[in-house]
C-alpha cells in the first residue's frame, strides 16, 4: 500500500507537525515521509483539504455479541462499523454467550478478526463464566490476548472477589475494567431516578447505586495499591470521587461513554426503547458534571458504548426492552457537538488516542516518519445525517438515523489497509 | 360537536384544561341519560371495541364494559393475566390479530408504564389507557375529579391529600396531573419509603403525619395499599401501615372541619379506611364508581367522534 495523504492538518500534540498542514506518504503500516508537495510515483494521492489526522482511534467498550447472538452482531459487522466510525482498535467486553471466559473464546475472537483494518482487544471475565464467584484465568486469557478483565454488565457484586480480582490482575500486570453498579440499590430499574422517572411513574435507579460502587472499588484500588478502571461513568459524584482518587494518586482511570454526554433522562419521556441504556441516561446536571470532568482530566477517554440489539428487544414494551444502542458511527459526532464548546479539537481527539491506549497498555503513537500508520482521517466542519444505508451495524438500535450530525470520520489507515 | 386535541386518552399528560371541561360536561349530560329509566343511547351503534386487559381489573373493566354497552356498541373482551409476551406473542401482534377482525377502539391495561403509548405509535386506531403499570389511569382521575366537582362545585382551589403508596400508584400520578391541571392544591401523605424522592417536581408538598394532612385538606383520597406491586418490603406491617396511615371514625370526627373522603377502589377494609368511614356519609366512593361509568362513556363518545370527523 502506498497512499499520499494531501495537504491534510495534523492533529497530535506529540509530534513536531502538530496544527500544520502537510503531506504524508505512507507505505505499508508504516509513515514513511512528511513534507510539503510530496510526490511518490504509483501512490494514491488523497485530497485531504480542510481534513485532519490523527493517530489511530481506540474504542474502549464495544459489544460485538458474538459468539452467542451473531443476528445482532458478529466480529465482522462490529469491525466494518468500527472502520467506519474511525476506529482502528477497539475493546471488546464480554458480554457475549458463552462470554469471554477462557482462552478459547478470547483466540476465538482474535482469530476471527485477522487480517481486519480494525484491531480487536479483547476483555477477558473477571470472574469464572461471569458468574462473580470465583475469579476467570486470566493469565491464560491474557497469554491468548485478553488486554484486561471485566464482568461487564454483570457489575460484581461482591467485594472480596473484586478485591481478590484486582490483586491478581496486578500480579499479571493486567487491568480490572468496573462498571459500576449496586444491583441492590439500583433493583431491576429501567431509568434514571429523578424528575423524569417521577413523571413517568417509573421506579428509579438512582445514581447512588453507581457511586457506592465507584466508592468500593476506589477503596479495593487503594488497599490492593492496584489498577481500576471505571467504564460508561455517568453520575456527576462519582466524577467527584475519582477526581479525589486521582488527587490522592491512585491508580484509577474513566472513561464514559458518548450516549451520556449527549443524551440526558427526559429523552425517555416518549418511552423510546433506542435510550434505555445500562447505566441509565442522567440528569443534565451530570452532563455538566461529566464534561467538566473530561475536561480537567477526571475522565480520562471517551467510548461509544456500541452495544447492538435486534428489532424484537427494541420494539417493545419499555419493561420488556433490552439495553443499549450502536454507537461506533456516530460516537465522534456526538462527542464534537458535545464537547466543542468546552474543548479543543486536541483535547477531544485525545480522549479517543492517548488516553485509551495508555489506559490499555498499548504502545504510544506518534505522527511522525518511521513510526506506525495507524491513523484516522476526519473533518471536524463537516456536517451529515447517518442513513439506514451507511450503517454497518447489523442492528440498527440508534436514534441517530436521518440527524443532522456535524464532523464526519474520512477513513482510517491502518494494518496495511486503507479504510 | 367540539374535538378533544387528543386523537387517544393515553394519560392526563397531553390533555388540556379545555379537554376536561368538555369531557365534564359530556359526562353531565351521560349521567342524567343512565339515571333514566332507558339508560342506552345509539351514539356508538355499530362501533366495535375491544377491551384487552393484561393485568387483572373488575370495577374497571366492569365500568368500561357499561359504558360502552350503554353507548350501544358492540365489545369483546381480551384478559390475559399473565403478559403476551410470556406466551411468546408481542403486544403488537395480539392488538393487531384483535384490531384484523375490524375493531375500532381499545381499551387497554397493561402492567407496563408507557406500554399504551409505544401501542399508539403502532396501531392505527384510537386508544384508551385504563392503567399502563405505575404510569397513568387517565379515566379514574378524571372520575375522581368530576366526584370533586360535583360535590364541591369546583376543583379549583380545594385542597386534595392523596393518602398511600405513591410510589407504585397509576391513580397517585394521574390525580396529581389532572387535579394540578384544574387548579387544586395537592399534598401527599404516606409512608416515607412509599413516597417518590422526587415527587415535589409535580407540584405537590408532601405531609408524613396523616393528621395534619387531613386537617389541611377539603378532600382525601385513600389509594389502597398494592401489595401486588411491591415486589420488596417497603413497611414492615399492614398492621404498622394501619397505625400510622389508616383513617378512622374517630380520626375522621375529631378534624376541625368535615372532609370528603374518596377512595378509588376495590376497598380493603380495616387497612386505610375503617368500615365506618367508608359507609360514612362524608365518603363519596360509591358516587365514583357510579361517575366512572358517565366519565367512561364521555370519553368513548369524544374519541369515536374524533374518529368519524
Amino acid at each position: 500500500m502506498k497512499v499520499i495523504l494531501q495537504s491534510v492538518t495534523v492533529i497530535d500534540p506529540t509530534s513536531a507537525h502538530h496544527l500544520k498542514v502537510v503531506d504524508i506518504f505512507i507505505q505499508d503500516n508504516l509513515i514513511k515521509e512528511i513534507g510539503k508537495k510530496l510526490s511518490v510515483a504509483g501512490a494514491k494521492t488523497l485530497d485531504c483539504k480542510g481534513q485532519y489526522v490523527s493517530i489511530g482511534w481506540i474504542d474502549l467498550h464495544v459489544n460485538f455479541c458474538d459468539p452467542g447472538f451473531e443476528t445482532k452482531e458478529d466480529i465482522l459487522s462490529g469491525l466494518n462499523a468500527a472502520a467506519k466510525g474511525g476506529f482502528v482498535g477497539v475493546a471488546l467486553m464480554p458480554n457475549t454467550q458463552p462470554a469471554l471466559k477462557s482462552k478459547s473464546e478470547i483466540e476465538y475472537i482474535k482469530n476471527k478478526s485477522i487480517n481486519h483494518a480494525v484491531n480487536i482487544y479483547p476483555i477477558g471475565c473477571l470472574s469464572a463464566n461471569r458468574e462473580g464467584k470465583d475469579l476467570a484465568e486470566m493469565y491464560d486469557m491474557k497469554l491468548a490476548g485478553a488486554k484486561a478483565f471485566s464482568d461487564g454488565n454483570a457489575a460484581v457484586q461482591d467485594a472480596g472477589l473484586m478485591s481478590r480480582a484486582m490483586l491478581y490482575a496486578k500480579g499479571i500486570d493486567s487491568l480490572i475494567i468496573s462498571k459500576p453498579e449496586d444491583k441492590n440499590i439500583a433493583q431491576n430499574a429501567q431509568m434514571n431516578e429523578g424528575q423524569t422517572s417521577t413523571l413517568l411513574g417509573m421506579k428509579g435507579n438512582p445514581s447512588l447505586a453507581e457511586e457506592l460502587m465507584v466508592s468500593r472499588d476506589i477503596f479495593l484500588a487503594e488497599y490492593q495499591d492496584a489498577k481500576v478502571h471505571f467504564t460508561c461513568i455517568t453520575a456527576a459524584k462519582s466524577v467527584e470521587l475519582i477526581k479525589a482518587a486521582k488527587k490522592k494518586g491512585l491508580k484509577v482511570t474513566a472513561d464514559v461513554s458518548v450516549n451520556h454526554l449527549y443524551f440526558d433522562d427526559t429523552m425517555l419521556e416518549s418511552f423510546d426503547t433506542n435510550f434505555k441504556l445500562s447505566p441509565p441516561l442522567r440528569t443534565k446536571e451530570d452532563i455538566k458534571a461529566l464534561k467538566q470532568g473530561l475536561k480537567e482530566g477526571s475522565i480520562d477517554a471517551i467510548c461509544s458504548q456500541h452495544t447492538p440489539e435486534d428489532i424484537e428487544h427494541k420494539q417493545v414494551e419499555f419493561e420488556y426492552a433490552k439495553e443499549g444502542m450502536i454507537g461506533l458511527q456516530t460516537a465522534f459526532s456526538l462527542a464534537l457537538m458535545t464537547l466543542e464548546k468546552q474543548m479543543d479539537l486536541s483535547d477531544i481527539i485525545a480522549k479517543f488516542t492517548i488516553a485509551p491506549r495508555a489506559i490499555l497498555g498499548l504502545p504510544a503513537q506518534s505522527i511522525a516518519v518511521n513510526q506506525m500508520a495507524s491513523l484516522t482521517l476526519f473533518d471536524p466542519a463537516a456536517t451529515w445525517k447517518f442513513q439506514p444505508s451507511d450503517n454497518a451495524s447489523k442492528s440498527k438500535n440508534t436514534a441517530l438515523f436521518n440527524q443532522a450530525l456535524k464532523g464526519k470520520v474520512i477513513s482510517i489507515i491502518n494494518n496495511h489497509q486503507l479504510k | 360537536m367540539q374535538n378533544l386535541s387528543v386523537r387517544h386518552l393515553l394519560g392526563i399528560k397531553g390533555l388540556t384544561q379545555h379537554d376536561i371541561k368538555l369531557i365534564f360536561e359530556t359526562a353531565d349530560n351521560f349521567k342524567t341519560v343512565i339515571n333514566r329509566p332507558i339508560k342506552k343511547v345509539p351514539s356508538l351503534r355499530d362501533t366495535t371495541i375491544a377491551n384487552i386487559f393484561f393485568e387483572n381489573s373488575t370495577r374497571t373493566k366492569l365500568s368500561f364494559e357499561l359504558a360502552q354497552k350503554r353507548l350501544s356498541a358492540d365489545v369483546v373482551n381480551f384478559s390475559a393475566a399473565s403478559s403476551s409476551v410470556s406466551k411468546g406473542e408481542t403486544l403488537i401482534d395480539t392488538v393487531n390479530n384483535i384490531l384484523a377482525m375490524k375493531v375500532d377502539m381499545v381499551v387497554m391495561r397493561h402492567p407496563n408504564p408507557g406500554a399504551a403509548l409505544f401501542l399508539a405509535k403502532h396501531i392505527h386506531v384510537p386508544i384508551i389507557n385504563a392503567g399502563d403499570g405505575a404510569h397513568e389511569h387517565p379515566t379514574q382521575a378524571l372520575l375522581d375529579a368530576f366526584s370533586i366537582r360535583e360535590k364541591l362545585g369546583d376543583v379549583k382551589g380545594k385542597k386534595v391529600v392523596i393518602v398511600g403508596d405513591i410510589m407504585h400508584s397509576r391513580v397517585a400520578l394521574s390525580n396529581i396531573l389532572c387535579l394540578k391541571l384544574l387548579g387544586a392544591e395537592v399534598k401527599v401523605c404516606g409512608p416515607t419509603t412509599l413516597i417518590p424522592k422526587y415527587i415535589e417536581s409535580l407540584g405537590v408538598t408532601v405531609e408524613h403525619d396523616l393528621r395534619k394532612a387531613l386537617a389541611w385538606c377539603d378532600v382525601a383520597n385513600m389509594l389502597r395499599i398494592q401489595l401486588e406491586r411491591q415486589d420488596i418490603k417497603y413497611f414492615p406491617s399492614l398492621r404498622e401501615y394501619t397505625m400510622m396511615h389508616g383513617l378512622t371514625k374517630s380520626l375522621l370526627d375529631s378534624l376541625p372541619k368535615e372532609i370528603v373522603v374518596m377512595h378509588p377502589g376495590p376497598i380493603n377494609r380495616g387497612v386505610e379506611i375503617s368500615s365506618d368511614v367508608a359507609d360514612a356519609k362524608q365518603s363519596i366512593i360509591l358516587d365514583q364508581v357510579e361517575n366512572g361509568v358517565a366519565i367512561r362513556m364521555a370519553v368513548l363518545y369524544l374519541l369515536a367522534g374524533q374518529q368519524g370527523a
